[in-house]
């Protein structure tokens, strides 16, 4: 724990790093998936644990190998995602789905190492699919931006799903 | 409806009518017929170690709740209180010592007894007989070496004959090693808009979708050979693996190799090293076919009417029905309890990545399935047709195996048997009716020497 809570970060690394969250949606929305990649950082982990719907005082132990995962990507996982997504095999994305990111409720809080900052925030994901429905999936996201040079990166993503049961047939998607 | 439901399948041609995908007349009766009749899987023993540990789950469109005992063994109830119907448990799964009713606070102890009554003097002046109101059961509840299944037909066959020589196969899973199986992580859960059949019929026989629908996926994490199947579907070595039905409607696809079923691991070597390690161990337990040539290699095996394991992939699912054009798909890895944690952690993490929630193979067949769905419900679809008549007529005898066998995994043979069950179950009134049968049973001496 902290010996004493840190001073917020400066405006100007707000404002840059809440135009980075948007920039990130505005460019997986067009489908720029290698601009996305560009983003990230060499070291990024991307993470969407497992979970079930539990009472609240439910005493029952973790399960033994964890709970799973819909996504635990390293860069390499992630290029061989967007290779997939590239490769014109993937038919259920072609023609296009219609998608829209919207993302909100951006906290940026300063983290012990001074080049870094955690990023709370919520994505709105709008897919109108090729069969005519349209599903919206919202998430919370908790990150960590680093500056490097002029830019900043992701370093990691922990995404929180708000569905027990996924409404929609893929997640060729990212958040 | 029998003359009707006689001319909905004819599995000699291969043909089903398109409307047992869309007709809700159709899906009631297969409530009553399949899923009110049949054994179905409820929960693996791993899931629920300890008493009081309980996972919800369904039997056809029925809640569920099944639950560990005191004494070990497993009891499985409506999940519906007694009183006025309400839903009794609201989570997935848990331990509990008891479930109390949110309505008027009815509650039920672990073995389906109606514990408590608020206001019991006062309101019902003590003349309540709890007795008669404890938690409905599950009509049988019956276990196949970690595999719980439930059935609400009191005239049903035993689990045991019900899986008959799918049990063959089963083993090559269950039983291979000493310490048997478990599944991991938790329930990964989808709705998709598709009749219940099409995706049993996708994994039960048609090794025909899997160089076509899936090759992105293919393309990006394949790293050993499965049979010849290749991107874009351009090869097939039809020697290299079987299509396995005429079990009592249960179904198997299995590849000869004993290493493919890790095809789709971009780095299967330490589960190869696992399988190595282990070969004699397996092949001393079950003898040499299953143990040289199937365990490791890619195994998918069908349950009928709704559980599917795949030995390799390592995935483990079931489909619950949701009216005529819906399901919840419900999946697991799972793994053998004598392999590494790192072997099991290999698993579960690849499972998530090829048959996940975002899966690179699984992503590719929900459109499909939903769009073959939507293709039944039109004014002149539904009085189409639709047919699985690939290598008609070639099937037989296999040495070393049970079942009615064609060669390949790519072939629609499974698939004419898993109608031709649907629509045994469908045109009988009670179990009686329904024929049994286990096609080119080994004998005891083969099954020895096998
Ligand atoms: S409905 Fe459950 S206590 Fe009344
Ligand atoms: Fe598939």
């Amino acid at each position: 724990m902290l010996d004493r809570p840190l001073a917020p970060p400066p405006v100007e690394v707000i404002v840059a790093v809440t135009q980075a969250l948007h920039r990130e949606a505005r460019l997986l929305d067009n489908e720029d998936l290698d601009g996305w990649l560009a983003m990230l950082g060499k070291d990024v982990s991307y993470r969407l644990e497992l979970k079930s719907r539990r009472f609240r005082a439910d005493r029952s132990p973790p399960l033994p190998l964890g709970p799973g995962v819909i996504f635990n990507e390293d860069l390499g996982r992630l290029k061989m995602r967007v290779d997939r997504l590239k490769s014109g095999f993937v038919w259920a994305e072609d023609p296009p789905n219609y998608i829209r990111r919207a993302v909100s409720n951006v906290e940026v809080l300063a983290n012990q190492a001074d080049n870094e900052v955690r990023v709370h925030s919520v994505l709105v994901m709008h897919r109108n699919r090729i069969d005519g429905t349209t599903r919206l999936l919202t998430a919370g996201r908790t990150d960590r931006w680093r500056s490097e040079g002029s830019c900043w990166l992701l370093a990691s993503r922990d995404i929180v799903l708000d569905h027990s049961v996924m409404p929609d047939s893929n997640l060729n998607a990212f958040f | 409806m029998n003359d009707n439901i006689a001319d909905l399948v004819d599995s000699r041609t291969g043909r089903q009518s398109r409307s047992i995908y869309a007709s809700e007349d159709i899906y009631r009766q297969e409530l009553e017929r399949i899923f009110g009749r049949c054994w179905l899987f409820l929960v693996h023993t791993s899931q629920i170690p300890k008493p009081g540990d309980y996972f919800r789950t369904f039997m056809g469109e029925d809640d569920v709740i099944v639950i560990r005992q005191k004494d070990g063994s497993i009891k499985a109830f409506l999940n519906s209180c007694t009183h006025r119907g309400n839903r009794i448990c609201r989570a997935d799964r848990g331990n509990a010592r008891a479930f109390t009713c949110n309505y008027h606070g009815w509650s039920f102890s672990p073995d389906g007894a109606l514990a408590g009554v608020p206001l019991e003097s006062e309101a019902y002046f003590g003349e309540l007989d709890r007795t008669k109101f404890g938690l409905i059961p599950v009509t049988k509840v019956a276990e196949y070496k970690g595999l719980v299944f439930g059935c609400w037909d009191a005239n049903s066959p035993s689990l045991d004959d019900y899986l008959g020589d799918a049990k063959f196969f089963l083993d090559v899973w269950l039983d291979a090693m000493p310490g048997g199986s478990a599944l991991l992580g938790e329930t990964q859960k989808m709705v998709l808009g598709t009749n219940w059949k099409l995706p049993v019929e996708n994994v039960c026989g048609d090794g025909y979708h899997l160089g076509w629908a899936h090759a992105g996926a293919m393309a990006a994490v394949q790293s050993m050979d499965l049979t010849g199947l290749s991107v874009g579907n351009s090869g097939v070595d039809l020697d290299g693996g079987l299509s396995v039905a005429g079990m009592n409607g249960h179904m198997v696809l299995s590849a000869l190799d004993g290493v493919s079923g890790y095809a789709f691991y971009p780095d299967p070597k330490p589960i190869l090293e696992y399988l190595e390690a282990n070969r004699q161990t397996v092949i001393d337990r079950l003898g040499e076919v299953r143990g040289r040539q199937v365990w490791g290699a890619q195994v998918n095996i069908t349950i009928f009417p709704n559980l599917q394991l795949l030995p390799g992939l390592n995935w483990f699912r079931v489909y619950h029905p949701k009216g005529p054009t819906q399901i919840e798909q419900w999946t697991w890895a799972m793994a053998e309890n004598d392999m590494p944690e790192a072997v099991k952690a290999q698993i579960l993490e690849n499972q998530c990545l090829t048959f996940g929630l975002a899966g690179l193979f699984d992503n590719d067949d929900g459109d499909n399935l939903t769009a073959c769905t939507e293709q039944s419900r039109g004014w002149r679809t539904a009085q189409m047709d639709v047919y699985t008549n690939m290598a008609l007529g070639r099937s037989g005898k296999r040495e070393g195996f049970p079942g009615d066998i064609a060669s390949g995994l790519v072939s629609e043979h499974n698939q004419r048997y898993f109608y031709r069950r649907w629509q045994e179950h469908m045109m009988a009134e009670t179990w009686a009716e329904v024929p049994t049968y286990n096609i080119n049973s080994l004998t005891d001496e083969e099954a020895e020497h096998a």
